[in-house]
């Protein structure tokens, strides 16, 4: 073939090519301009989302107990802001310019040409001054939105929790696309486990835009306009009162309240102490005081109630009531020697004294130890771990909260598992009878069990939500629980009941919390530690028709009788009577012996 | 002195610059709204203007001296797409840029230009013919392409090791390679593509072939075979599109009907054909231009920018720049055609190749004609690499005009 016949071919190549691109150009731009022109008038509407206020949460009296205030949040649209005043804008705001870069910063998924949210919380000085400059401050505007607001004098920071700004990590990993960058997101406790009903549904804005994004003006009158939907509100099962009473009574020390309607489960007040201040979380937070509430010591953020992993102590012994005549091996009138003290191998275990031969609730009135090292060995591991399972233990609750953790009740699997098979015995078991060894508890799951007994065996989940409420529709919302029954023998109960009314109203130890117008029961427990011991106590009361049960921990505060009898007395007085049984500032009031 | 204005290509040079400044003002009013976009402009002004010195100097060389050190230089950009995949920086999920002093280098952009520089290097000789006759040679020169394509295909950019697949069949159509032969090259590509849109066009096209083939009265049971494997292909091709994944399988169906995937891969094309759309016979005007200003289109300096001339120019804008690309193009060819150096001749007609095929990908993709493959628009699109690339090649392009009567 010719040399010149190969260039021509090259040519025709090449012009076919470029009339291939013409034609389908003379198509675009000629006989579809009309269609693409509208289409591209429709891209230069500018879609503002308007946040809706998360929704209230009420006590269960109906006062407000988290609420909404509106605040100045000050935003940015990437696309129109002018690059030179980064310095000016960080400063007015009172962030470092690099923090204001990484907020302008291209995310995948956000609109350049979209307001960025920048600073929440914004006094009204700054935003006058953004409202005076607009001219110079090109794409720095700012929104009211609402902010989170506390009106009581009590914190519950573990039970309501707190929302933040969602983090890229969370935004890459949501389910759907409702998030978008600067959004708020419950991260703890009810802000988070409710996180679907409290956030509400977003609106938008429509407005038409200029070349150079600005506003000329709403779209359709404002006819497409979605307005948002703020949050369900949430009814709450706690009472106002009561918590403010118990955090009160909890001030200075660490530990744990929390008190529930044995009836139905409603959780009337929850203490984790020490707590922190919501506030700190609602607007900017200061990362130097996250980071400092973060390395406390105390661990503040812990939540006590539903997280601790400690042994019970003697109010564990109830359950081995249960277990006892759930196993067969005692009845509520059966006897067990116990002659102060018990050798098993070549260990000897220490009673508080000796009681010669006595039933189960005796045996709970004077917290005697040998009875129940006596009886764990005749139930055996597996009875223990069946029968405690069956109260809740070693699992979650399922609380509605997000933070729960299942403690440990130790099975034969688990100490195969930890100490090997065959290289245990069963004197591991013996002060496991006593609610101490390898057994680790939270105080919710303690007040869950509690309830129980006190309800002869209707097991209700501690839950805090009792009612949501759509703002919108109205439409009312019962959040189910679980509820069951432990199917045993009234007698049974009756007979554990006994022994901790006779605790507090018999020769027991809890005896100094004894009232004469509101029966109580319950049980002192002192969890061995390496440090000072922890005091426990359960209890509820009234005694025959039971409002309350209450679970209080004692973090390094010794005898169950000296820290835990004495504020659960206080706290279940207080909410059967609504009088203050003593200033907590004076614990002297109840007369404490051990 | 007359001499020497005369020989030089002056057009192909003005043609190449009216490009470049297009591309000028096409970067900056893609970019003028964004944080850093001055910084697109002026780099690409300054390189501008260095490939300028670089493409005049170049055009200026004797030829021996380039030949001469091709193989040093496909030997170079060899190792820098080596060590790319080692010590690159990953930019969503490909590893094909060098960081160096703030500018991103993409090795592969210049291993473009060395490959046809080594294949117009192996392929032409002394007394200015070109050989093509050995199987041996013949395989030399394909493993002199699928070299750095295998490289290319780790990083991995499709797309760029596409382009270098282009030129080997326009090469060695000019290299004297029988019609026959191309054909057959050409044939599996035309089948796999008819295929894909249904058995009854792969017939009815294979049938075609036929005719063609055996009209060449070559071998009876060579062309048979060739057949037989085109018939293969046909059938292959949608087992294969079965095989793909779903992801795979929407950007292939996304090329045909972008709505099929408006949010994902058919996004761009949706929006670039909004904006070229819009734009109308005489566009929107400078800088006035909705979806370009608005940054409705992603990547719109670089593998997008046809979208921004499209609209604010208008048809006028988009058919001078496509004339202009015309002339660009035609002009290397006949370069080619007058120059009796066969080194010379083979890079001008690669360099064609690589400008028509990245010319009609890269608008083909943003008018919805062609599947979204990342490649630049030569000479326009915003990139420092590609850029003093291209400008390379016309600097050689105008080399050949100038030693057109000189063999060696």
């Amino acid at each position: 073939m010719e040399l010149l016949t190969r260039k021509l071919i090259l040519f025709g190549v090449c012009v076919v090519a470029a009339i291939v691109l013409i034609v389908r150009l003379v198509q675009l731009q000629f006989f579809n301009q009309e269609e693409y022109g509208k289409e591209s008038q429709k891209n230069a509407v500018k879609t503002i989302t308007l946040t809706p206020a998360r929704g209230l949460m009420f006590d269960k009296n109906g006062h407000v107990v988290v609420d909404n205030r509106p605040t100045y949040t000050v935003t940015i649209t990437p696309n129109e802001f002018d690059t030179l005043r980064y310095k000016e804008v960080s400063m007015l705001l009172g962030i470092s310019e690099e923090e204001l870069r990484a907020k302008l910063k291209e995310v995948k998924g956000t609109n350049r040409f979209n307001p960025q949210r920048i600073k929440r919380d914004v006094d009204f000085k700054t935003i006058a001054y953004i409202s005076e400059n607009e001219k110079y401050l090109k794409g720095v505007d700012f929104q009211v939105e609402a902010l989170r607001y506390y009106p009581n004098d009590f914190r519950a920071a573990h039970i309501f929790g707190y929302a933040k700004e969602i983090s890229e990590k969370q935004l890459e990993n949501q389910v759907g696309d409702y998030y978008k960058q600067g959004d708020m997101i419950g991260i703890k406790g009810i802000e988070k486990s409710y996180e679907n009903y409290l956030r509400g549904e977003k609106g938008y804005r429509f407005v038409n835009v200029d070349v150079n994004g600005r506003e000329i003006g709403s779209v359709n009158d404002g006819r497409d306009d979605i307005i948002p939907i703020n949050g369900s509100d949430l009814y709450l099962t706690i009472d106002r009162d009561l918590q403010s009473y118990a955090e009160r009574l909890m001030k200075d020390k660490r530990g744990a309240v929390i008190a529930v309607d044995p009836n139905n489960g409603d959780i009337l007040c929850m203490v984790s102490n020490p707590d922190f201040d919501l506030n700190i979380f609602s607007g900017p937070t200061d990362p130097k005081v996250l980071n400092d509430l973060m390395n406390d010591k105390d661990k503040p953020l812990f939540n006590r109630v539903t997280m601790t992993n400690y042994p019970p102590g003697s109010t564990w012994k109830m359950m081995m009531g249960m277990a006892g005549f759930a196993s067969g091996k005692i009845t509520p009138t059966s006897l067990i020697n116990c002659p102060g003290g018990f050798v098993f191998g070549n260990r000897a275990f220490e009673d508080h004294g000796a009681y010669g031969s006595i039933n189960l609730t005796r045996a709970l009135e004077v917290s005697a130890n040998v009875f129940f090292y006596k009886l764990v060995l005749d139930i055996g591991l597996d009875n223990y771990y069946k029968y405690s399972s069956m109260f809740g233990f070693g699992q979650k609750t399922g609380i509605d909260i997000p933070e729960e953790l299942p403690g440990r009740l130790p099975s034969t699997e688990y100490y195969n598992k930890v100490y090997g098979v065959g290289k245990w015995t069963e004197g591991y078991l013996v002060s496991l009878g006593i609610g101490q060894g390898e057994l680790g508890v939270t105080p919710v799951q303690m007040v869950a069990y509690t309830a129980a007994i006190a309800m002869n065996g209707l097991y209700n989940t501690p839950h805090f939500v009792n009612k949501i409420v759509n703002t919108n529709t109205k439409e009312e919302i019962y959040p189910k629980f679980d509820s069951r029954k432990i199917d045993f023998p009234q007698k049974w109960y009756e007979a554990v009941k006994k022994g901790m009314y006779l605790a507090v109203n018999g020769e027991g130890t809890a005896r100094g919390i004894k009232n004469e117008e509101f029966i109580l029961a319950g049980k002192t427990g002192t969890a061995q530690t390496q440090g000072n011991n922890h005091s426990w106590f359960v209890g509820f009361a009234p005694y025959d028709n039971p409002k309350i049960a209450i679970c209080v921990l004692g973090e390094n505060l010794g005898w169950g009788a000296s820290f835990g009898a004495p504020t659960a007395g206080a706290i279940m007085i207080k909410y059967l009577s609504g009088r203050d049984v003593f200033n907590p500032d004076d614990q002297t009031v109840f007369n404490v012996r051990d | 002195m007359k001499d020497f204005i005369k020989r030089f290509d002056a057009l192909l040079m003005l043609v190449a610059f009216s490009i470049v400044s297009v591309g000028l003002v096409a970067i900056y009013s893609a970019t003028f709204t964004s944080d850093s976009g001055s910084d697109y402009f002026s780099r690409q002004l300054l390189f501008a203007c260095i490939g300028a010195v670089i493409m005049i100097v170049i055009s200026y060389l004797p030829p021996k001296y380039i030949s001469k050190i091709t193989y040093y230089l496909y030997g170079l950009s060899i190792v820098l797409l080596a060590l790319v995949l080692i010590m690159g920086k990953k930019i969503s999920g490909q590893r094909s840029w060098f960081s160096v002093g703030g500018f991103g280098i993409q090795p592969s952009e210049f291993a473009k230009l060395t490959t046809i520089m080594a294949l117009a290097t192996f392929l032409s000789t002394e007394e200015g013919e070109l050989k093509l006759g050995s199987l041996k040679n013949f395989l030399i020169a394909i493993g002199i392409v699928l070299l750095p394509v295998g490289l290319i295909m780790k990083q991995p950019d499709m797309g760029t090791a596409l382009v270098f697949l282009s030129f080997i069949i326009p090469v060695f159509f000019w290299a004297g390679l029988s019609p026959y032969w191309i054909l057959t090259f050409i044939a599996p590509i035309i089948i796999a593509i008819a295929a894909f849109f249904g058995n009854i066009y792969f017939f009815i096209l294979l049938g075609i072939l036929a005719l063609v083939f055996f009209s060449f009265k070559k071998n009876i049971i060579l062309t048979s075979i060739i057949i037989v494997i085109n018939l293969a292909v046909g059938f292959s091709t949608n087992y294969a599109y079965s095989k793909l994944q779903p992801y795979q399988q929407r950007r292939i169906m996304a090329v045909f009907d972008p709505t099929t995937d408006p949010l994902g891969s058919g996004y761009n094309v949706i929006q670039s054909k909004v904006a070229i759309g819009s734009g109308g016979i005489f566009g929107k005007g400078y800088l006035q231009g909705t979806q370009t200003q608005l940054k409705f289109i992603p990547e719109q300096w670089t593998d997008f920018i046809f979208c921004m001339i499209g609209e604010e120019f208008g048809f006028i804008g988009a058919l001078l720049i496509i004339i202009l690309y015309v002339i660009l193009i035609i002009r290397l060819i006949n370069n080619a055609y007058l120059c009796r150096n066969g080194f010379l001749g083979i890079c001008c007609i690669g360099f064609a190749s690589i400008f028509l095929f990245h010319l009609f990908i890269n608008i083909g993709m943003t008018i919805g004609l062609m599947p979204v493959i990342g490649i630049p628009l030569p000479l326009v699109s915003y990139g420092v690499s590609s850029l003093l690339s291209f400008m390379i090649m016309i600097g050689i392009g105008m080399n050949a005009y100038r030693n057109r009567n000189i063999y060696i």
